[in-house]
């Protein structure tokens, strides 16, 4: 009795490494959470237009089109440090189809941001409840979820989006 | 031309230190008798040279070095260029090795223990160092050479861009660094099985050294969090703040472990136990940060190679020497002098709350690592699990710590019991009545009471035992009493800061005052000044209080133009018993959004950690 005792640590480091090393060589990225909506199809939704409360965008308005959706907000800081490079996007990909909605944001907040910084999106829908949000599993603003032309998610990232990101990782998926 | 003479002296400090583990073996023979020490001075100064090296590449912006071009500019002022030597991933595992190294040569100079014991000793620090520079080499070296010719640096994070920051890792690397030694020591101990006063009495110095600088370095993070992230905190129990505090509770429960069996010689193979712990958790703490498998603000750049290595690095190390303890450590036949209340089993009590705190702090850090191996769903453990197991694990800890200096270690009777009993009764209900008339809080009620009882009953012990209370060394006597009244202290100023905090948000226009809990605050003035490699935007309050005592408060923000990072640097009024601090948020239309925190008793935490240090210090000293 007294020696399995003397066993337990060795058997917890073995047990809690085993794991470690599992994770490590899964090369998963703390900065990618694993999404149940990877390689499924875009859920249902419809939002108002931020400049216009009387259009709504729904599925179908953009279905055989590349879109990349981007969740903001005026008062989140990293969304001003990616914003720029939306505007770089537009200008490589002029089809690609961008799409901004203005998560947990008050209409006046968002409509003063875009007016200050530009707007680079082709449609900015106003999602102020943040049940749209709640349906894309949004849970840290910026997100940014990028659907093929038969309208499934084919990438995600949480955080801002940099320069070197979007040339490795967004660029490939859209040609 | 300097990246050359660093890496060759990092090179020539692995050569030595290999020449240490050959004459090991041949040590009997006259001449290599010399060279073993001999090779321990050289390797020392061989890393020495490496480390001065990297640092002379800092200060001279020398942007052929890679990692100086990665983490250097040249407008930074010269302090952040020579903290910014460890203030990334392979500059500060260098001065890993060159506190490892630093251990080892003062080590050599040790005239207490056994030769054989400290001989083996040393070869097993040296063995250590060998990985630890193998791994440096093969996967963080600090000296490689950028490809592409460069004027300009890309400059070091902002918000690491602090003084408190520049000395928490060379402090905090003494402490984690320093359990290397004592695991050592703990190994040759065992092989020789010679774990004896001598023994003891060494290992207690250097591990009370290792954990008063383990304590300062977490403190000084702790410090600079609570001013630099502007979230009116000083612990997030982030992933890297829990994998310090876990060697540091097995420090202190090994530090106790030692001071008591220098009167009972029962718990060898417990005190062996733990120093293995502490090293393994040190270890397993720099592998959780740098392999990049948790975020937090110390994930350097992370690299699952690295990873890997440092890995296999901690299995090797705690799988040797738990196979190594398993197979040597001896039985011991006597039985623990255990009764209801007495010094052992106070000590023995005290020893499974903190590895139970421990392990619970463990198994929150590394759940959701778990949890996603097994089903690929990724969840996050936050502040509410540490605070609603870890600090009630602590309480009866906490709560024997009040009344165990005072016991005896042959009978179940506490001397003067009585005056114990009514502090603790006294106490007990003055916090109640003090709490029936302000707002009463639970949490708030325990913790009052706990800090006060500590400290009342500390002082009453060093009181009672007049022969140490009047002697003239009296703080290296009172030693373990004044710790404890520290820890007293600082569990008071923990308990107020964090319940008692109130938060306002408010909008300031210029030269507006507002009333805030008791005191007016004015906004004076907003000042926008250019610094060396920032831009500075400071907003200067004025507090003051009934009596008209004013006094300047100036949180600000900066922009920093090299790595375009806007950093809040929050404006904090110290006063003995409260702080004022502001965060400055956004300004719209002349309106400038202010967080105002006032956080009661803080300087306390910091008061009562600095006697836990000193204290520490003190015990070094101590027969």
């Amino acid at each position: 009795m007294k020696k399995i005792i003397l066993f337990l640590p060795l058997i917890t480091i073995l047990i809690v490494s085993s794991f470690l090393l599992i994770f490590l060589l899964q090369k998963k990225d703390p900065n990618k959470p694993p999404s149940a909506l990877l390689n499924e199809n875009l859920p249902e939704f419809k939002i108002i237009n931020l400049f216009d409360q009387t259009q709504v965008l729904t599925n179908s308005d953009i279905k055989e089109k590349i879109v990349l959706i981007n969740f903001f907000a005026s008062w989140c800081a990293p969304c001003k440090l990616e914003h720029p490079l939306f505007f770089d996007i537009k200008k490589q990909h002029p089809n690609l189809y961008l799409f901004g909605i203005g998560h947990k944001d008050k209409v006046i907040d968002a409509l003063k941001y875009l007016n200050r910084d530009g707007n680079p999106y082709d449609y900015v829908g106003i999602d102020n409840t943040g049940l749209i949000g709640l349906d894309f599993g949004v849970f840290g603003l910026p997100e940014t979820f990028l659907i093929n032309s038969s309208g499934k998610i084919v990438y995600k990232y949480l955080g801002p989006l940099t320069k070197k990101i979007i040339k490795n990782e967004i660029q490939p998926l859209i040609q | 031309m300097i990246s050359l003479v660093g890496f060759s002296g990092l090179l020539l400090s692995f050569l030595f230190s290999l020449v240490i583990i050959i004459s090991y073996f041949f040590y009997n023979k006259k001449y290599l008798g010399q060279i073993f020490y001999y090779s321990i001075y050289l390797s020392f100064f061989a890393i020495i040279i490496s480390f001065v090296s990297l640092i002379f590449a800092y200060v001279n912006s020398d942007f052929s070095n890679y990692n100086v071009f990665q983490n250097s500019h040249s407008s930074k002022p010269l302090i952040y260029k020579i903290s910014g030597t460890w203030g990334n991933h392979e500059g500060s595992m260098l001065l890993w090795l060159v506190i490892m190294a630093c251990y080892n040569f003062f080590f050599s100079f040790n005239k207490e223990l056994d030769n054989d014991v400290k001989k083996l000793t040393i070869f097993f620090q040296t063995s250590l160092y060998l990985c630890f520079t193998l791994f440096v080499i093969c996967t963080s070296n600090p000296f490689l050479l950028n490809s592409i010719e460069v004027y300009e640096g890309l400059g070091l994070n902002p918000i690491l861009q602090d003084p408190s920051l520049a000395i928490h890792p060379p402090m905090l690397y003494i402490g984690y660094v320093g359990f290397s030694l004592i695991l050592s020591l703990s190994l040759a101990g065992l092989i020789f099985n010679k774990i004896n006063i001598k023994w003891i009495k060494t290992a207690k110095n250097w591990t009370l050294f290792c954990w008063s600088m383990l304590t300062g370095g977490i403190a000084l993070g702790s410090y600079w969090a609570y001013y630099e992230l502007g979230w009116g905190g000083w612990w997030f129990w982030d992933p890297v703040e829990n994998v310090s505090l876990m060697p540091w509770i097995a420090g202190l429960a090994l530090v106790h472990s030692l001071m008591m069996t220098q009167q009972e010689q029962l718990l060898k193979r417990w005190i062996v136990f733990l120093a293995i712990l502490c090293f393994s958790l040190s270890i397993f703490g720099t592998f959780l940060v740098r392999s990049g498998i948790l975020t937090s603000v110390h994930t350097f750049a992370s690299d699952s190679s690295r990873g890997i290595f440092i890995l296999i690095l901690f299995l090797v190390v705690t799988g040797f020497s738990f196979i190594l303890f398993i197979f040597k450590s001896e039985d011991s036949h006597k039985k623990l002098n255990l009764l209801f209340i007495n010094k052992t089993s106070a000590l023995v009590i005290n020893n499974i709350v903190m590895l139970i705190a421990c392990l619970t702090i463990l198994l929150g850090t590394i759940y959701p690592i778990i949890i996603e191996v097994l089903t690929n769903k990724r969840i996050s453990v936050g502040a509410p699990y540490f605070t609603s197991t870890a600090l009630p694990i602590l309480l009866p800890g906490f709560l024997l710590m009040s009344v165990a200096p005072a016991l005896s270690w042959q009978t179940n009777k506490l001397p003067k019991f009585k005056s114990y009993f009514l502090v603790f009764f006294t106490m007990s209900i003055l916090t109640l009545v003090i709490g029936y008339y302000t707002d009463f809080n639970i949490w708030g009620f325990i913790g009052i009471t706990l800090g006060l009882i500590i400290i009342t009953s500390s002082i009453l012990s060093m009181y009672y035992n007049s022969i140490k209370f009047k002697s003239k060394n009296f703080f290296i006597y009172n030693n373990a009493l004044i710790a404890h009244i520290g820890v007293g202290v600082m569990i008071l100023g923990v308990t107020c800061s964090s319940i008692f905090q109130s938060e306002h948000n408010q909008t300031f226009v210029l030269k507006e005052t507002k009333k805030i809990g008791g005191y007016s605050l004015t906004l004076d003035e907003i000042k926008i000044s250019d610094k060396n490699n920032f831009q500075e935007l400071l907003a200067i309050f004025t507090l003051s209080n009934s009596n008209l005592d004013q006094s300047v408060i100036k949180p600000g923000k900066r922009y920093y133009h090299v790595s375009k990072i806007i950093t809040t640097e929050a404006g904090i009024y110290h006063d003995w018993f409260q702080d004022f601090y502001i965060v400055l948020g956004d300004e719209k239309e002349g309106e400038w959004n202010v967080k105002i925190y006032k956080n009661p008793l803080v300087s306390f935490i910091w008061f009562g950690i600095i006697l836990m240090i000193f204290s520490g210090l003190i015990g070094i000293r101590k027969e």
